[in-house]
């Protein structure tokens, strides 16, 4: 019956108008038809990717790199099943994504109907919130609520799931309504007395900066912080970048693939300054022998984050571009402390002279960073490849690493970096994945060739999956157990396949030209190296060891060419 | 040792599952639930719990706990990360 009255769809692209959101990811089906149907035409740009997957983890690095809310959509059973890892992914991670899945009409709900499976069941524990929408009229104010609880606070996933009748039925007028306002917490001024007190009387102090930081945007003023005091700093994994890798009080990152001047440094600390991090096991190592001398500051937004691994002597709650800037203390003289751990930064720098002459892995992701300069985003997969881009990758700007911190994720470089230059098109955008990685989300080149989206891929190619074939080596003598990937397919072929340009190296000498040449490319490109399978990521404290264990570098045989 | 959380939820989808799974997840048998009603939009719950192991606390659980949108109070609330918590449950459905 024809009706100028909006369809529950039509209300779910027009509240995305509204609420700003310029791309959006997806994939379509049967449950959610009645909100592509409404898309057509909308003049949203919505990227159709090969696998939900890839929808999920583009979403998110979107959201990481561009500071915005993420937003994804998916059909219902399987389509919304294939978004689990990447919500899981941004929840691990405290991302900022919505996802809008599709859901069996009403009276077809808990019959078993066909795609029909409980989605918000099975995402409650890594949603920060979710919604089962049984009222269009009601969508306008639950798509306004779910961006602002994906954005405030300590951000994180949202889930919208809307079944099929509902998109479809006509509704009575209805808006988004005025939106939620947040107030930012501002930290107690006790709080913040006694942390004072406590820099003070510090000789060794220590900033421990986590990703929360720049999910905080609060990178000017962690920077801020750092020249004012002067204080040394380790990152973890997600907080690299956060005040610029090159600084000289930058002892690296800490923990299992952490340096040693980092490792060094927690170990001796009087007073470590947690910055937006959760104390997580790859950083901490053995719990009990973290930081073992040194008293806690904790500046959290969340604060269930506070005492949960780690009691702090003095928790600050709130958001961190207040809380930062509040933090004035009269510093003591640490000189010698700062001396100390400049010398030992110096004396346990990386080493680039492997002998051989294969590609040593490296001192390609050195120069590769060197050669892009500054408007440099890394999307890195899951795996050793993604160690040494943490350990050897400079960076300068704030979301410049992409990651899957928390959850680990592999597959997600490929999409992520295809989010990210999406997000940020004037950037250097390029993915470094390894060979078993890739493969998982290996179909997204089908994306980026369809809509021309330069992004730059370096596949590290030990032909397994070398990880893992680490810790057999290492941890499991030496039992490999299903780790050969010797039978890959020939990655230039298939990238050429997909229709984007590739090509390989597999000497030392080649690796220069190769970074320039990929660089310079105008279209999405494939530089396929082949590196020593043998080659592993050090140092490396061991599962279950204090940071102090640290294994070291064996450089005994020469990393041969292939 | 079991101890006792009382809270108030919001009649919400998904709120008392949400709170049961977090207890679990995060270490906590559940020895006892009390459902009950404290008016339309608001159930009481009660539930003791106790920790799997002792490296569990029972404040921190409360913290997380009390993240959970659609709870509005916990006995002895643990101070809040936000100033201003909008009303959810008149999205509720
Ligand atoms: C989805 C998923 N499955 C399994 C793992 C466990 N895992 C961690 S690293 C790794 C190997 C990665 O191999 P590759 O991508 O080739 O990278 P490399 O370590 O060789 O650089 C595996 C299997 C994971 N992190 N994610």
């Amino acid at each position: 019956m024809p009706t100028n009255k909006p369809t529950g769809a039509q209300l779910v692209i027009s509240t995305l108008k509204a609420l700003g959101v310029d791309v959006l990811f997806g994939y379509p089906g049967g449950a959610i038809m009645p909100i592509y149907d409404a898309l057509a035409g909308s003049g949203l740009r919505h990227i159709l990717v090969r696998h939900e997957q890839g929808a999920s983890f583009a979403a998110d690095s979107y959201a990481r790199a561009t500071g915005r809310v993420g937003v994804c959509m998916a059909t219902s059973g399987p389509g919304a099943t294939n978004l689990i890892t990447g919500i899981a992914n941004a929840y691990m991670d405290s991302v900022p994504v919505v996802f809008i899945t599709g859901q069996v009409s009403t009276h077809l709900m808990g019959t078993d109907g066909f795609q029909e499976v409980d989605f918000l069941g099975l995402t409650l524990p890594v949603v920060k919130h979710s919604w089962l929408v049984r009222d269009a009229a009601q969508i306008p104010a639950i798509l306004a609520r779910a961006f602002a609880i994906a954005k405030e606070g300590r951000p994180g996933p949202v889930l919208v799931d809307i079944p099929k009748d509902v998109a479809a039925s006509f509704v009575e007028a209805s808006e988004m309504g005025e939106l939620p306002a947040w107030t930012p917490a501002a930290p107690k001024a006790e709080a913040i007395e006694a942390a004072k007190a406590l820099i003070e009387q510090a000789q060794k102090p220590l900033l421990y900066i986590g990703g929360g930081v720049h999910m905080a945007d609060a990178d000017a003023e962690m920077r801020d912080f750092v020249e004012r005091t002067g204080i040394p700093f380790v990152s973890t994994l997600k907080g690299l970048g956060t005040v610029s890798t090159y600084h000289d009080l930058h002892l690296g990152m800490l923990g299992m693939h952490g340096t040693r001047a980092g490792n060094m440094a927690v170990q001796e600390t009087d007073l470590l300054i947690a910055v937006g991090a959760r104390f997580d096991d790859r950083a901490t190592g053995k719990l009990s022998a973290f930081a073992p001398h040194a008293k806690v500051i904790h500046f959290d937004i969340d604060p269930a984050e506070f005492h949960k691994n780690r009691r702090a002597d003095v928790a600050i709650l709130g958001d961190l571009k207040l809380a930062l800037p509040a933090l004035r203390p009269t510093m003591p003289d640490i000189s010698e402390w700062v001396k100390l751990n400049k010398a030992n930064k110096w004396q346990h720098r990386f080493k680039y002279d492997a002998p051989g002459k294969g590609v040593y892995a490296p001192a390609l992701l050195k120069s590769l960073s060197e050669k892009a300069g500054k408007k440099f985003i890394v999307a890195c997969d899951v795996g050793q490849h993604q160690m040494w881009v943490a350990q050897h990758c400079e960076f300068e700007q704030n979301r410049a690493h992409l990651t899957s911190g928390g959850s680990g994720a592999m597959g997600y470089g490929l999409p992520a970096g295809m989010g990210a230059k999406l997000g940020l098109p004037d950037h250097h955008v390029v993915t470094v994945s390894g060979d078993g990685s890739f493969m998982m989300n290996i179909q997204e080149m089908a994306t980026l060739r369809r809509y021309g989206i330069n992004l730059k891929i370096v596949l590290l190619d030990n032909s397994s999956l070398g990880l893992v074939r680490q810790w057999q080596e290492l941890f499991y003598e030496e039992n490999y157990s299903e780790i050969d990937l010797s039978d890959n397919p020939d990655f230039v072929e298939v990238a050429k396949a997909f229709g984007l340009s590739a090509f390989r190296i597999t000497q030392r000498h080649e690796v220069e030209g190769a970074i320039d040449r990929l660089l310079a490319a105008d279209a999405p490109t494939l530089l396929h190296v082949l590196i020593d399978p043998r080659e592993n990521v050090w140092p490396l404290v061991p599962p279950g060891a204090s940071n102090a264990e640290m294994m070291e570098e064996r450089w005994d045989e020469p990393i041969d060419s292939y | 040792m079991s101890q006792s959380i009382h809270i108030e939820i919001d009649r919400l989808e998904g709120t008392l599952l949400r709170v049961l799974g977090l207890i679990e997840r995060r270490g906590f048998h559940i020895d006892e639930i009390d459902l009950y009603d404290l008016g339309p939009d608001t159930r009481g719950l009660s539930v003791r719990v106790r920790p799997r192991d002792a490296g569990r606390n029972i404040d921190i659980l409360g913290l997380q706990i009390d993240r959970l949108y659609g709870i509005k109070r916990l006995e002895q609330a643990p101070e809040r990360a936000q100033t201003v918590r909008p009303n959810a449950e008149k999205l509720s459905a």
